[in-house]
């Protein structure tokens, strides 16, 4: 195996996350939302994986390990979600969140 | 052997306090309303016994310094301006002049107490009555006694206190609650005055004579009054204090320009007129410049001042009683002008013989104003013209009123003759030195001639001819025996004080207050002369106001008479009131117009601003919180970015301090 | 950044290349895409192509559990969201166009990131392979809990779902 370019994942790593961050901030659809931040999340875990496998040792197992767990998190995550956001249809009749603004001043 | 009795001097107005605190608790609370009054006289009987006993002792051993003192306030030396500390002390002095005064005012105090039994038998208010006059004793003979500048200003507030609760007695009435607040209002001016004289004394003897303010503002320190012989001559800043000091004796004792609230101290019982604002409480003033005289000092020039305050308010007060139809205002007015020899004698120097003048006054002043609270108790008004005839029905009480008013007048043998010659007497010594003085001793002269006529004057109207005048007046009679006692025994008095002047004790008191120029114990050519012209025009006084008033007639100025805008003016106090409302309404209201502006514009702008500031502010900031979820997550993000950002600054000075150190 | 720097350009890098475009455009697409569906395809590609990474970093059981749940499960469940939610499936309720402050945002954080990382220093390691066994080993020893917590965590979280969607409210 040889050197693949640490820059490079990372880069990579950061411009998914910066993707999924702009779909959580600007998206008005609450399913964009979600898959927004399964994009971000999937980002941090490859993150992960990323720096276990160019670790020596115990570290390169680390990060699968997390990773692995991780990914139960984000599974775990979007059946909340999911849970949400049928929640939010039946309340609101859309899945606009940009409607759902009780809490607003 | 009365000597140990100087240490109980503090008895005198302790006993009244008692009296005030007995009595004002529980007054109302006895069965019956008069039994505070018995209360109150008693307290002040035993206030008397022991005044008297010191002033006879001090007769018998005159020039007895004696200090009884507790200290209030002690702070310890220190570095600054007081590098061997500071104290205030309350204590008594008992010596010449202050036993003079505390016979004077322990004696008319009880009797005037005695009398109010009689006099005052309204429902309401009577224990607050005997309560108030009580507190005032305690005050007065408390100032009497004070033995250091700021004990004495103390009790002088206190009693203008008093006397303001005492002419606002019947406060229902709104011209006497206004009366009330004009008299304080008036002498508050005076007592401004007065604690600004203070402030420059303890400015100017603090480098002087430092330890005097040091030490308590003491007038004596045991034995010889506490700065003779640091006086600065005729320096500017002492003349200064002086006219303060001359501010506040005028205030409190109703010359020019201050003397507007007596008259309408009237307002208050009769009673109260004759212990407050004829014997004691007005003295107060005279006795300020008094102890001021001998223990302080007063330039020249202030001697002026005051010689010349003095003498022209004696004329001055005695022009407006001659026309006045209502006998208390008579008598108010003749006590301002008695008041203006008094000022006139200290100012001369002669502070021993104004004091004289003090004593023998306080008697026949008493004597006069309980007189025509007998006729007014007797006939129900206070009106001379609806007044007649009332020798017939009050003997004692005409009888009365004319031994006061020959006292007054100056008619030997009677007492007011002695102390108000002396007064002339001494004036016309300092002339050849003084010329300025002889304006003011003219004034004073022509004053004698009023005084006999407007008192004389009264005189007539209410008791000779055969009727009264109004011919639905009461039928009168003598009051009961608590003031017809009171009478006797003033009458006695405003006879034999000035008689006193020949024991050898006495003459020896009067001389030998500290630093007194003291009466003249022989009388010489000059002074026989001064008097039989004095006399002179006491008896052609007596004689017009007989000519014009006797057997009941009624002497009436022509409505085309010139002199009737005289007798306007002189009816309408020279429109002095008038004057003083003319500057409280346009001056006073003018600033307080001025302060409400500001207070509202700019004041209340500021704070109104910041409201709507606030409001502005919160409004914008509102819109932070929008609700939608997004826009949250877009803050955080934010400040995330904003900590990372700090945290890339930051981050090689804490490598570097960590690495260094 | 020295991507192509070495002389010669080995295989993995070209493949890393090639996947790591993938990956961005899918997630871009599956942002910007009109239609609602059209994103769960694109947003299923995305997933398998993370997969692709994970087996050239020599962690095949990553990348096929990352194949069964994300691209398996998880798209699953974004459909049925879809669906559930929808009257027509293929209505046009997906986003609007691109809003400047959340770009800039976005793009700071990148910048940020990017330039921070990059001073680091640069490191010729090795990819390091693992057998999954050893894997395992070390999820059920050392990081036990963290497996205890994620059974609590799903177990919360199935909790919780039936609750929200449960009838009778409102």
């Amino acid at each position: 195996m040889t050197a693949l370019p640490l820059v490079g994942f990372l880069a990579l790593s950061t411009a998914l996350f910066a993707v999924g961050l702009f779909g959580i901030l600007t998206r008005r659809n609450f399913i964009l939302i979600l898959i927004a931040i399964e994009i971000a999340m999937n980002a941090a875990i490859l993150n992960f994986v990323y720096f276990g496998a160019f670790s020596n040792g115990t570290g390169g197992l680390t990060g699968q390990t997390v990773a692995v767990v991780l990914i139960g998190f984000a599974a775990t995550e979007v059946a909340v979600g999911l849970a949400i956001l049928l929640a939010l249809n039946r309340l609101k009749g859309t899945i606009n969140v940009a409607q759902a603004t009780e809490l607003k001043l | 052997m009365l000597d140990g009795l100087y240490g109980w001097a503090f008895l005198v107005p302790l006993f009244t306090a008692l009296s005030f605190i007995i009595v004002g608790l529980a007054g109302t609370r006895m069965r019956r309303l008069e039994w505070g009054g018995w209360v109150a006289v008693a307290f002040a009987g035993a206030s008397m016994v022991v005044g008297v006993l010191i002033g006879v002792g001090e007769m018998v051993n005159p020039g007895t310094y004696t200090d009884v003192r507790y200290t209030w306030l002690h702070l310890a030396p220190a570095p600054g301006p007081f590098p061997n500390g500071f104290t205030l002390v309350v204590g008594t002095l008992v010596d010449p002049i202050s036993s003079l005064m505390l016979i004077v005012v322990t004696v008319v105090g009880f009797l005037v107490m005695l009398y109010s039994i009689g006099y005052m038998h309204q429902d309401r208010g009577l224990p607050r009555y005997y309560a108030e006059i009580s507190l005032f004793l305690t005050a007065m003979s408390g100032l009497v006694l004070a033995d250091n500048l700021l004990e004495f200003f103390l009790f002088w507030e206190l009693v203008g206190v008093c006397s303001y609760f005492l002419i606002g007695f019947y406060y229902e009435r709104p011209s006497a609650a206004s009366a009330a607040k004009e008299a304080f209002i008036v002498t508050r001016v005076g007592d401004i005055m007065f604690l600004l004289g203070i402030f420059i004394y303890f400015w100017y003897y603090s480098s002087v004579a430092p330890g005097w303010a040091a030490n308590g503002f003491l007038f004596t320190n045991g034995t010889a009054p506490y700065l003779v012989g640091v006086l600065g001559g005729n320096s500017t800043t002492l003349t200064v204090a002086g006219i303060m000091i001359l501010g506040g004796a005028a205030g409190k004792s109703a010359q020019f320009p201050l003397h507007v609230w007596l008259p309408d101290a009237m307002e208050g019982p009769t009673t109260v007129s004759a212990l407050i604002h004829a014997a004691t409480m007005v003295a107060a003033g005279v006795y300020l410049l008094a102890v001021t005289s001998l223990f302080l000092g007063f330039t020249s020039t202030d001697q002026l001042a005051i010689v010349g305050v003095g003498g022209f308010t004696a004329f001055f007060a005695a022009t407006m009683a001659v026309v006045h139809p209502d006998i208390k205002r008579v008598i108010a007015y003749s006590t301002i002008s008695q008041l203006g020899y008094m000022v006139m004698a200290v100012g001369a120097g002669f502070a021993m013989v104004g004091l004289f003048h003090l004593f023998t006054h306080a008697f026949f002043k008493a004597l006069l104003f309980l007189a025509a609270g007998s006729v007014i108790h007797a006939v129900g008004t206070q009106d001379l013209f609806k007044m007649g005839g009332l020798r017939k029905s009050m003997r004692l009480t005409a009888a009365a009123f004319a031994v006061g008013g020959l006292a007054l007048a100056g008619i030997p043998p009677f007492a007011g003759f002695w102390s108000k010659d002396d007064i002339l007497s001494a004036v016309y010594s300092q002339l050849g030195s003084h010329p300025a003085y002889w304006p003011f001793f003219l004034l004073a002269f022509a004053a004698v001639f009023l005084t006999a006529y407007y008192i004389f004057r009264a005189w007539f109207l209410a008791f000779s001819g055969d009727h009264p005048r109004d011919l639905n007046l009461p039928h009168a009679h003598e009051g009961p025996w608590t003031m017809q006692v009171p009478l006797v025994l003033l009458s006695a008095l405003a006879i034999g004080a000035g008689l006193l002047i020949f024991l050898p004790g006495f003459q020896s008191l009067l001389l030998s207050g500290a630093g007194a120029t003291g009466i003249p114990p022989v009388y010489g050519t000059t002074d026989l002369v001064i008097s039989a012209v004095s006399v002179t025009l006491g008896l052609g006084g007596i004689a017009l106001a007989w000519l014009l008033w006797g057997n009941g007639r009624v002497y009436a100025l022509r409505a085309t008479s010139p002199a009737q805008p005289v007798r306007r003016l002189l009816l309408n106090r020279y429109y002095f009131k008038v004057g003083y409302d003319w500057i409280g309404a346009k001056g006073v209201y003018t600033i307080a117009r001025a302060a409400d502006f500001f207070d509202r514009f700019v004041i209340d702008g500021t704070v109104h601003g910041f409201e709507r500031a606030f409001a502005l502010l919160s409004n914008r900031l509102r819109r932070i919180q929008s609700g939608v979820v997004s826009d949250y997550a877009a803050y955080v993000v934010a400040g995330l970015i904003a900590l990372f950002a700090i945290l890339l600054i930051v981050a090689p000075y804490v490598v570097a301090r960590l690495g260094g150190g | 950044m020295p991507v192509l720097g070495d002389p010669k350009v080995s295989l993995e890098e070209v493949a890393f290349l090639v996947l790591a475009v993938v990956a961005l455009l899918t997630a871009v697409a599956a942002l910007l895409v009109r239609e609602l569906v059209h994103t769960i395809l694109w947003i299923a590609v995305f997933f398998v192509d993370i997969s692709a990474i994970y087996f050239l970093l020599e962690a095949p059981f990553l990348g096929v559990l990352q194949l069964g749940v994300y691209a398996g499960a998880v798209t699953v469940l974004l459909l049925f969201g879809v669906m559930l939610t929808r009257k027509r499936i293929f209505s046009r309720e997906a986003a609007t166009g691109l809003d400047a402050v959340p770009l800039a945002l976005a793009l700071v954080t990148f910048i940020f990131v990017v330039t921070s990382v990059g001073q680091l220093p640069q490191s010729n390691q090795t990819v390091t392979s693992y057998d999954p066994s050893l894997l395992s080993e070390n999820l059920f020893g050392p990081f036990g809990p963290w497996l205890l917590l994620l059974g609590l965590l799903m177990m919360g979280a199935v909790a919780g779902s039936i609750y929200l969607v449960r009838e009778g409210r409102e």
